[in-house]
């Protein structure tokens, strides 16, 4: 899994921005969403993506992990990432 | 986590490192002398002071440094500078993403290939009319056949295609046949909004501003041609008035930067001021003062007075230092 060819991250103190040039959207990103893109630019398995933040952020509750999973599911679905 | 999307212009600048995007006017000079043009463009109208190669390359450089994620380069003619396919080389080899705003007229099919390999992500054509006869009627010099050409070329290179269109009293009735040929060339997407009062309008614009009851047509045609395109071509229009975008503005900086032909740095191509001057500030420095620029009372009193004086606008052209 890479990011598309037409998007565009930088990381920020707050966090991070995902800019889609083709249709112009950006997409402002906090600390947990950065770390997934950085991962993702990385180039790691994506599914080892949840657990290596949650290991990470020291998440006992699994909450960063959950969120994680359902950050790759939207950068699936809204097309900002492909295989 | 959600992630609603925003936009380059409704993206707040306060908290970025740097712009999203720099709109860059590489010249002033241009083959066409149009009857709106807002930088008053045409052949000999280069600005004497505008950035020497020198200079053009350390602002490049400096905005991949900062990872600006999007440029345009516009003009004038954007491809009538004698470094311009240099410059598209040097963004797109740095891996920005470039689009270039063009009148069309130079895209043979070389110079679009040229565009292809250099991997630029989108090339925009002005096509401000649906026939011949409203076209070269607005873009003195200008030949309706050759854009057409050019954007065909574009298509055959497999560059993705933009159409920009400005209404006037005397095409605003050709928009949707407009939108329907911008589909059959290509097109990605279809840009318009409402044609401003400065450059070249304000001479030409008793015999070219659309009507209100135009744009009303305008835009009830674009919603429709909106809903038909969906899912093959983007159309993008914008309806608000310049006064109400500006008031917004005010309160909401977009994160862009202008860029002159001779490195001034605007707030917004709608106000008069100059927020900074790439050949004694670096790209950093000037972002950083954009956000207090804002806020400067002189910026405020302008859009204040707008409001009573809708034809201010026709002194954009008179930079006001903060």
């Amino acid at each position: 899994m890479k990011l598309a060819k037409y998007v565009k991250f930088r990381e920020e103190k707050f966090g991070g921005v995902l800019f889609e040039t083709r249709s112009e959207k950006v997409f402002t990103l906090n600390p947990t969403a950065t770390a997934v893109v950085r991962e993702i630019q990385a180039g790691s398995d994506e599914r080892d993506i949840p657990g290596r933040l949650k290991e990470r952020f020291r998440d006992e509750s699994g909450a960063i992990e959950r969120e994680a999973q359902a950050f790759i599911a939207e950068l699936r679905q809204k097309g900002l990432v492909e295989d | 986590m959600s992630i609603p999307p925003t936009t380059p212009a409704a993206t707040g600048s306060g908290d970025l490192s740097a712009p999203l995007y720099m709109a860059w006017q590489v010249t002033n000079e241009c083959n066409l002398a149009c009857l709106h043009c807002i930088e008053e463009s045409g052949p000999g109208k280069a600005f004497r002071d505008e950035l020497d190669d020198g200079q053009v390359f350390a602002v490049l450089e400096q905005a991949m440094d900062l990872e600006v994620p999007y440029l345009s380069f516009s003009g004038g003619e954007p491809m009538v500078h004698r470094r311009f396919f240099d410059m598209v080389a040097y963004v797109c080899g740095r891996n920005g993403q470039l689009k270039i705003e063009t009148n069309g007229h130079y895209l043979d099919p070389e110079n679009c290939a040229r565009l292809k390999d250099l991997g630029v992500k989108a090339v925009q054509v002005s096509l401000d009319g649906a026939t011949r006869e409203t076209f070269n009627r607005m873009r003195v010099r200008g030949d309706f056949d050759k854009a057409v050409q050019g954007v065909r070329n574009l298509r055959a290179a497999g560059v993705p295609i933009e159409i920009n269109y400005s209404p006037t009293s005397f095409n605003a009735h050709e928009i949707g046949t407009a939108v329907d040929l911008a589909a059959d060339l290509g097109a990605d997407s279809f840009y318009t909004g409402r044609t401003m009062y400065t450059g070249n309008a304000v001479k030409t614009w008793h015999r070219m501003a659309p009507t209100e009851a135009q744009y009303e047509t305008y835009f009830q045609i674009l919603h429709r041609k909106t809903e038909e395109y969906r899912g093959r071509m983007r159309v993008h229009f914008h309806e608000m008035g310049l006064l109400e975008e500006l008031r917004y503005r005010l309160h909401h900086p977009a994160a862009l930067l202008i860029v002159l032909p001779n490195g001034l740095v605007k707030l917004i191509n709608a106000l008069p001021f100059v927020c900074g001057d790439l050949r004694r500030q670096t790209l950093a420095e000037i972002w950083g003062r954009f956000q207090r620029a804002w806020q400067d009372p002189r910026v405020g009193k302008f859009v204040d007075d707008l409001a009573t004086d809708p034809r201010k606008t026709a002194t954009l052209h008179q930079w006001v230092y903060l």
